[in-house]
């Protein structure tokens, strides 16, 4: 619709609202008083400024440089470094059970998955090929609730489990979009160096 | 692509906006009210007819500035200043708008009134602002809001999209209804 | 990067020859095509297709393969399959246009919101790139509220509420904590963000901090 073909009640109506609106000086003098009382824009601090802030987490020499290097996450790192009686730490291998079977990760996972009636719960995600025999949860002792640890690369990752052969979502995860195929399937991010 | 250089390197040619941003970004804070001075009225005119009063376009401009001003950083000299700002008034005018929607109610009282006031009906010579002010509050918010932008604003629906993440038949159909709506007004009360 | 490696690996056949290998996506180390399971020509042919267009267009295409698998997985008809490839094709184009030059992950993060329901001009405002951080979080809770049918402008309005803000992916997941309980407590999920989103503080109230010198 061109201005044209507006209606002439309507083109007054626009052209009246369309007058400027007389401010007055204070109302300015107060967005920038409220401006001078923020911290500056982060950009002052460097684009990495957030980066090289001093982090709480102190780790040995050695495990800073792994992980800064990519290689470990921090949970894996927990499980792994010992001290030795002169209180110098070392850091032991990650754990291999899946790890040799995956591509180098970033970060151990865990899948939790609560099914006290299941006899069988599978987790079956991008990271795995979708098999859905591959990746078996393992039954707490007291039967109520399953859970596998996974090394997972950083990013974004789409999985399900499949619990007596059924598929079902992570109760406590972001759903994806739908599938295409009629099922449903949950979201983890996984950060380098955390997990979620 | 590459990104330009952010608040080490002041281009001759960089629009005034731009020049702006950069030197609040290398720590002049007081470059910010030149940006100020130079949109708050714009931003001020669609607060206002958005809105319907001055009170809650007050709050609005005020929280669009200084979001504009955290979230300095992310703007980037290839979008428009005007255009990344205005999307924040948008959202900022939303938002009041949702907080106060009880207000809206007592616009419907008002406009009994205005029917049955033959001082109060529209002329052709300057009708004042209040009356085009209440007109554009009996819209509903959201055609009030493609209204603005397209008439008064000017902005292609592109634009408009961009701002609002509405799509742009959706946009066009809201236009549409409203310029409906204002002539079924003009239509109920010219003979009057 | 496993990326990088997937796509040296991978040599899409051209009519009559050629083996898919993607052995960075299976856990075996054997070159097997992991397509195996649909049956050669037709459908199978078509995703490698779908998936050499994608390398072809500086797309990537292990997000292809994850879903073709994914189908094979849950038995879904080979149509089907082609169709959802197809699909994830579209948006992955889609999102690079809107987004720009953004990684893989930001790149399929971003066209997974767009299945959700997401339109492509809400993305816009993702566009400008901050050094050192992504926007993961963000587009994974919101692609999950448009799964949980909230308002399409509700969910981009409370987004970017939150990125204009500044809000780190702590805020983005406590909203998104904070707005499932309620769901899952029964509220409708429109009004379970509108009530969060509310009381989502903007940031703190301003503390004077010194700035450095210089």
């Amino acid at each position: 619709m061109t201005d044209s073909e507006l209606h002439p009640y309507v083109e007054w109506i626009a052209r009246e609202a369309s007058r400027p609106v007389i401010t007055d000086q204070a109302a300015r003098d107060r967005v920038m008083a409220a401006v001078r009382a923020e911290p500056l824009p982060r950009s002052y601090f460097g684009l990495w400024g957030r980066l090289v802030r001093p982090r709480p987490v102190s780790l040995s020499p050695v495990a800073g440089a792994l992980l800064a290097a990519g290689l470990v996450g921090i949970g894996v790192l927990a499980g792994t470094v010992t001290h030795n009686r002169d209180g110098q730490s070392t850091v032991g291998q990650p754990r291999a059970a899946v790890a040799s079977r995956l591509p180098v990760s970033d970060t151990v996972v865990r899948f939790v998955y609560v099914a006290p009636q299941a006899s069988k719960v599978y987790v079956v995600g991008d990271f795995n090929g979708w098999d859905t025999t591959k990746t078996p949860l393992m039954r707490s002792a007291t039967g109520g609730v399953w859970t596998v640890d996974l090394p997972l690369t950083a990013g974004r990752h789409t999985y399900a489990f499949v619990v007596d052969g059924s598929w079902s979502t992570d109760p406590y995860a972001p759903l994806a979009p739908d599938d295409g195929f009629g099922h449903a399937n949950s979201v983890k991010l996984v950060r380098r160096g955390t997990s979620l | 692509m590459t990104l330009a250089p952010r608040g080490w390197v002041i281009a001759k040619d960089m629009s005034d906006d731009a020049a702006d941003v950069q030197r609040v970004l290398a720590g002049d804070v007081d470059a910010y009210a030149a940006l100020v001075d130079r949109y708050y009225d714009r931003c001020a005119r669609y607060a206002v007819r958005m809105l319907g009063n001055r009170d809650d376009a007050e709050d609005a401009l005020q929280a669009t500035f200084l979001r504009a001003y955290r979230a300095l950083n992310r703007y980037q000299e290839r979008d428009r200043f005007s255009a990344w700002l205005y999307r924040i008034l948008v959202n900022q005018c939303r938002s009041v708008a949702a907080r106060r929607a009880h207000r809206d109610r007592v616009f419907v009282r008002e406009e009994a009134l205005l029917l049955n006031a033959p001082d109060r009906r529209p002329n052709w010579s300057g009708e004042d602002e209040e009356f085009v002010q209440r007109v554009l509050n009996e819209l509903d918010p959201l055609l009030r809001e493609a209204f603005l932008l397209k008439y008064i604003d000017e902005l292609s629906y592109e634009e408009m999209s961009a701002m609002t993440g509405v799509g742009v038949s959706a946009l066009k159909m809201r236009v549409k209804r409203a310029c409906d709506r204002l002539r079924e007004r003009w239509e109920r009360i010219k003979d009057d | 990067m496993i990326h990088a490696s997937l796509l040296r690996r991978l040599r899409i056949s051209t009519l009559g020859a050629g083996v898919l290998v993607a052995s960075a996506i299976s856990a075996s180390a054997q070159d097997t095509n992991p397509l195996a399971k649909l049956e050669p020509g037709g459908n199978r042919f078509v995703i490698e297709l779908l998936m050499d267009s994608a390398t072809a267009a500086g797309l990537p295409s292990r997000p292809l393969l994850s879903k073709a698998l994914e189908g094979i997985s849950k038995k879904a008809d080979g149509k089907r399959i082609v169709e959802a490839v197809r699909k994830r094709l579209l948006f992955l184009r889609t999102a690079r246009g809107v987004l720009g030059p953004v990684d893989d992950e930001e790149l399929s993060a971003g066209a997974a919101l767009l299945e959700a329901g997401a339109k492509p001009a809400q993305l816009e405002l993702f566009r400008p790139r901050r050094k050192g951080h992504n926007d993961l979080e963000a587009f994974i809770v919101w692609a999950d509220f448009l799964q949980r049918n909230v308002p399409s402008e509700e969910a981009y309005s409370a987004i970017t509420k939150l990125w204009v803000d500044g809000a780190d992916d702590e805020t983005f997941r406590s909203l998104w904590t904070n707005v499932q309980s309620d769901i899952s407590q029964g509220l409708n999920p429109g009004t379970a963000l509108q009530n969060r989103i509310r009381e989502t503080p903007g940031r703190a109230s301003p503390v004077p901090v010194k700035p450095p010198e210089g």
